[in-house]
């Protein structure tokens, strides 16, 4: 072997080694950062995401750092905050990094101090709605979307708006009986938060909720089931469903329907923050920039299948997309506030699904 | 322990000693028996009376939470509703799995070998599952429906209603009475049976008026856990009385995790305890109705052979009956759940033939954790099975042919957890292992999921580890306490061989609901610790039914080999 060969040979070993520079625009002390986490050695995610729909982004960071093993686990976002918080007060931390869609349960964690404060480096990148306290991010930009059974309704009938929705089970209530869903709002914590910022942007809210009980809805706590009934046709239309699982469906399902409503689209962010007792906090904060980063971005709004929130990145979901699709000011982000904690105040809550369930009775309904 | 230690005359120092000796075993049996059992469930208990997690630094006592549910109309709907599916279903599934037993093991029933198994199938589906085939194959627009619409005009069922859901339930439970019964019929010699036959009975009338009351203990241990199972029900009730809205205990529970924005452990403890509270006046009517057991021991010291019955014109009366039941409650769920796994979509006016694709099953084999939780639930299943098994026989040991008051404690300690919903005692689980230092190092290994799954099932195994046990005289053991033996060698050289049919039994069976329990390992999941059931809740809420489709039928692809082999090993052992 020759001097130059064996030189050749000795830098493509060493060469993965110092590829791991400090990203473009990141501080010069970020080298720390990346030292201190490859020590770590791993990172444990907690997420109401499926491994299944992580793992373009798994398999891309561990490429990125192949020293962190990532340790990524699945459940529901109130499986995670029951984790979350027994495993916090026993003071067994287990979670790095929590990121769920469950915003108002993790704008409340932080809110108690349960996180820690990172000011990533890519967060000026991001809307300003989506960054709180420099410790919690919103990452994803899914929308709440109507569905339908393309074979059973068609046309005129296939709702573009909040106001058609209502209007539609009012008028046709007889051919819409027992054949609407949507979440049950006393189950499903995004249902609720759903619903909530409705009444905020939807003067007729009353109207859909008369018309909700005149036809008997269905509610389910699943996404899943809701898109399942909706396909086979044993439920016709679906409101408020998660967009970013519904278009997913949509794509290879070709008995559902999936609106963006014309007047206005909520959207929902994933909000991502660093446990306070992580025990591989640096490893946690380069997920988080790693999630955040064009990069990271570019497959949530690719092969993930989510809404990027970044605008600057050019891919298949993302929020510039959507903000041109529906114009800017017909899509209505959830932001990451303390406004969306309000309801999770018991009284708060209860007198609300007590007015809820009171218009609904007042079309006939449960 | 300090009269060991105590100076005191030779003799009877060696004396007490030695049966301290030999109680300990026992002593330690009981112990962490009731450890187990205890730890998750004061924790409810303390959970019920606080307004916050107990975990919490701010936290006051007091009977909140029981005021907030029984001021609450839900709650006293969903008590309703799981009084009647409970009764409900044990009117079902106690008589027909007698019916079963006594036809699969008594008569020469065409084809036994190849039935026995199919039996068994509805008991190893998650219920969750089993509910989603019959909304795929006989809801509204599921394809039995949609075919009896296009031939009588109208599909004359309807899948949501309380009726409904009693009748599934309670076919879906004949298994459970099914395998007591036959193991307690497997243990019975057919003398008297042949006896009333040469008296001029019929199959039916030996049935019912020699097996099947020589039997009762095993009918009532099943008829008491199949009421429990019925207040328990949780998989079947969330998918089937969704649409309509009816609630029963358990899903009413599941519903107070998020009605007040954040979990109410309180009022779900308050829930829980509610039902435990429930079970203990049918504890202790068994043990009244059970209090005289020793007339049904009926493995004597001569030995019992067992013949078949002719069935005679009867047979055919058995094959109707065998396979009405086998098509409601396996082929219908079962097809249901294999045609979703082939399809990308379903319903009114699909040509399933265009839907049709293997990607749901090519996805599941491309995902490591989905691959790793097969093998997970196999392991725990059949090792941890096993283990559980002798966990079960250790304690019945520690009870049989002891009526004191230890024993007594271990029979009510046995049936509660079943009673508390598995994901409220997963989450108590889940609480001993962080806040009990010790454990703490278990808690992300597949320990964690074992234990729970052991303790949850206790009330299960530990019937028919019992009704084995009872079968067996007591002039056996009798006979070598006269020789001499000691209770440890009695148990080991005399009673254990004799129910070790039992013991196979009851493996089977644990091997069986591990496969299918679904809610107890939610909060326990860790990485490399995935299990299927867990799994598949967790893919529910996402929405890829197409995943959870496919690896419900791998899920019962899987339990059927592991059947197969493990019925193959035990006729040998039989004969």
């Amino acid at each position: 072997m020759s001097p130059r060969l064996a030189l050749l040979v000795l830098a493509t070993i060493v060469a993965p080694v110092f590829a791991q520079t400090v990203p473009a625009g990141y501080p010069a002390d970020y080298a720390q950062t990346i030292a201190a986490a490859k020590k770590e050695g791993k990172v444990v995610i907690y997420s109401a995401l499926d491994t299944k729909a992580a793992q373009p982004l798994i398999k891309d960071f561990n490429a990125l750092y192949p020293d962190i093993k990532v340790e990524y686990n699945d459940m529901n976002s109130t499986e995670m905050y029951n984790r979350f918080i027994a495993e916090s007060a026993s003071g067994q931390g287990g979670a790095d990094v929590m990121w769920s869609s469950a915003m108002d349960l993790q704008v409340k964690l932080v809110d108690e101090g349960k996180a820690m404060a990172y000011q990533s480096p890519e967060a000026s990148k991001l809307p300003s709605w989506a960054v709180y306290k420099n410790e919690a991010y919103g990452t994803t930009y899914e929308p709440a979307v109507f569905i339908y059974n393309k074979r059973l309704v068609t046309g005129n009938d296939i709702p573009q708006d909040h106001a058609a929705f209502a209007k539609l089970l009012n008028s046709e209530t007889a051919k819409f009986k027992g054949k609407v869903t949507t979440y049950d709002i006393e189950k499903s914590g995004v249902g609720f938060m759903f619903v909530v910022q409705d009444t905020k942007y939807f003067p007729g809210m009353k109207e859909l909720e008369k018309g909700f009980g005149a036809a008997s809805y269905r509610v389910y706590a699943s996404t899943g089931n809701m898109l399942e009934k909706v396909s086979s046709g044993e439920h016709l239309l679906g409101y408020n469903v998660l967009g970013s699982y519904a278009l997913v469906r949509a794509k290879k399902d070709p008995n559902l329907g999936v609106v963006l409503p014309k007047d206005y689209t909520l959207v929902l962010s994933r909000v991502l923050f660093i446990g306070k007792g992580a025990k591989d906090p640096n490893a946690a904060k380069l997920w988080t920039d790693y999630i955040l980063s064009a990069r990271g971005q570019k497959l949530i709004g690719g092969e993930v299948e989510l809404f990027a929130i970044r605008t600057d990145v050019d891919t298949e979901y993302t929020a510039a997309s959507l903000n041109k699709q529906l114009g800017q000011n017909a899509v209505k982000p959830i932001p990451v506030s303390s406004e969306i904690v309000t309801y999770l105040d018991p009284k708060k809550r209860l007198e609300f699904l007590a007015e809820w369930k009171k218009a609904l009775a007042s079309g006939g309904g449960k | 322990m300090a009269t060991i230690a105590k100076p005191a005359p030779p003799l009877a120092a060696e004396r007490t000693g030695f049966a301290l000796f030999a109680a300990l075993p026992r002593a330690l049996t009981i112990l962490l028996t009731a450890a187990a059992v205890l730890a998750p469930l004061s924790l409810i208990v303390y959970q019920s009376l606080l307004d916050a997690p107990f975990f919490d630094a701010v936290k006051h006592v007091g009977v909140a939470a029981y005021d907030f549910i029984f001021a609450d109309p839900d709650f006293w709907m969903a008590l309703r509703n799981s009084l009647l599916i409970a009764a409900g279903m044990t009117v079902i599934a106690v008589p027909l799995g007698a019916v079963l037993a006594f036809v699969m093991e008594r008569t020469d029933f065409p084809g036994k070998r190849f039935i026995e198994p199919m039996l068994l199938v509805p008991s190893f589906v998650s219920p969750m599952v089993l509910s989603f085939g019959y909304v795929v194959a006989a809801g509204p627009v599921g394809f039995y429906s949609v075919w009896a619409t296009d031939v009588f005009g109208v599909a004359p069922w309807g899948l949501y209603s309380l009726a409904a859901m009693s009748v599934i339930a309670g076919l879906t439970h004949v298994p459970n009475v099914y395998i007591y019964a036959s193991s307690a019929l497997k243990n019975l010699g057919s003398d008297v049976e042949e006896a009333a036959r040469v008296a001029g009975a019929s199959p039916f009338r030996v049935a019912v008026s020699v097996s099947l009351p020589l039997i009762m203990p095993a009918l009532l241990f099943s008829a008491v856990l199949i009421f429990f199972l019925g207040l328990e029900l949780f998989g079947l009730p969330l998918v089937l009385g969704d649409p309509e809205g009816h609630l029963v205990l358990s899903t009413y529970l599941y519903k107070l995790t998020n009605k007040l924005g954040t979990p109410s452990y309180h009022l779900m403890a308050a829930v829980a305890v509610c039902i435990v509270a429930l079970t203990i006046p049918l504890v202790l009517l068994q043990r009244r109705l059970l209090q005289n057991v020793r007339k049904y021991a009926t493995i004597r010291g001569k030995a019992g052979r067992i013949r078949e019955l002719p069935l005679g014109a009867w047979k055919w009366v058995a094959v109707a009956l065998v396979a009405l039941w086998l098509f409601v409650a396996v082929i219908v769920p079962i097809s249901g759940i294999a045609l979703r796994a082939f399809v990308t979509n379903w319903g009114f006016g699909v040509r399933l033939a265009e839907a049709f694709t293997l990607g749901n099953f090519r996805e599941v084999f491309n995902e490591p954790t989905d691959v790793r939780a097969i093998w997970n639930t196999v392991l725990l299943g059949t090792v941890g099975g096993a283990l559980t098994v002798a966990c079960y026989t250790a304690i019945g040991f520690a009870t049989h042919r002891r009526n004191d008051g230890w024993s007594r404690v271990v029979d009510y300690l046995v049936l509660i957890p079943r009673a508390v919903p598995g994901l409220l005692i997963g989450l108590a689980f889940l609480w001993v292992f962080l806040f009990f230092p010790p454990l703490r190092p278990l808690r992300e290994t597949i320990f964690s999921m074992w234990l729970a799954y052991t303790v949850v099932w206790l009330a299960y195994g530990m019937r028919l580890i019992s009704s084995s046990l009872l079968q067996v005289s007591t002039e056996l053991e009798e006979a070598a306490r006269t020789m001499g033996a000691a209770r440890g060698r009695i148990s080991r050289e005399i009673t254990l061989p004799l129910i070790r049919h039992g013991l196979l039994g009851s493996w089977l069976l644990v091997f069986m609901i591990f496969e299918r329990e679904y809610s107890t390992g939610v909060y326990l999941l860790a990485p490399g610790t995935e299990v299927i059931g867990a799994e598949l809740v967790s893919l529910w809420q996402g929405g890829a039914i197409d995943i959870v489709a496919a690896l419900s039928l791998i899920n019962i692809v899987l339990v059927f080999i592991g059947l197969a082999f493990a019925l193959r090993f035990g006729v040998r052992l039989r004969d």
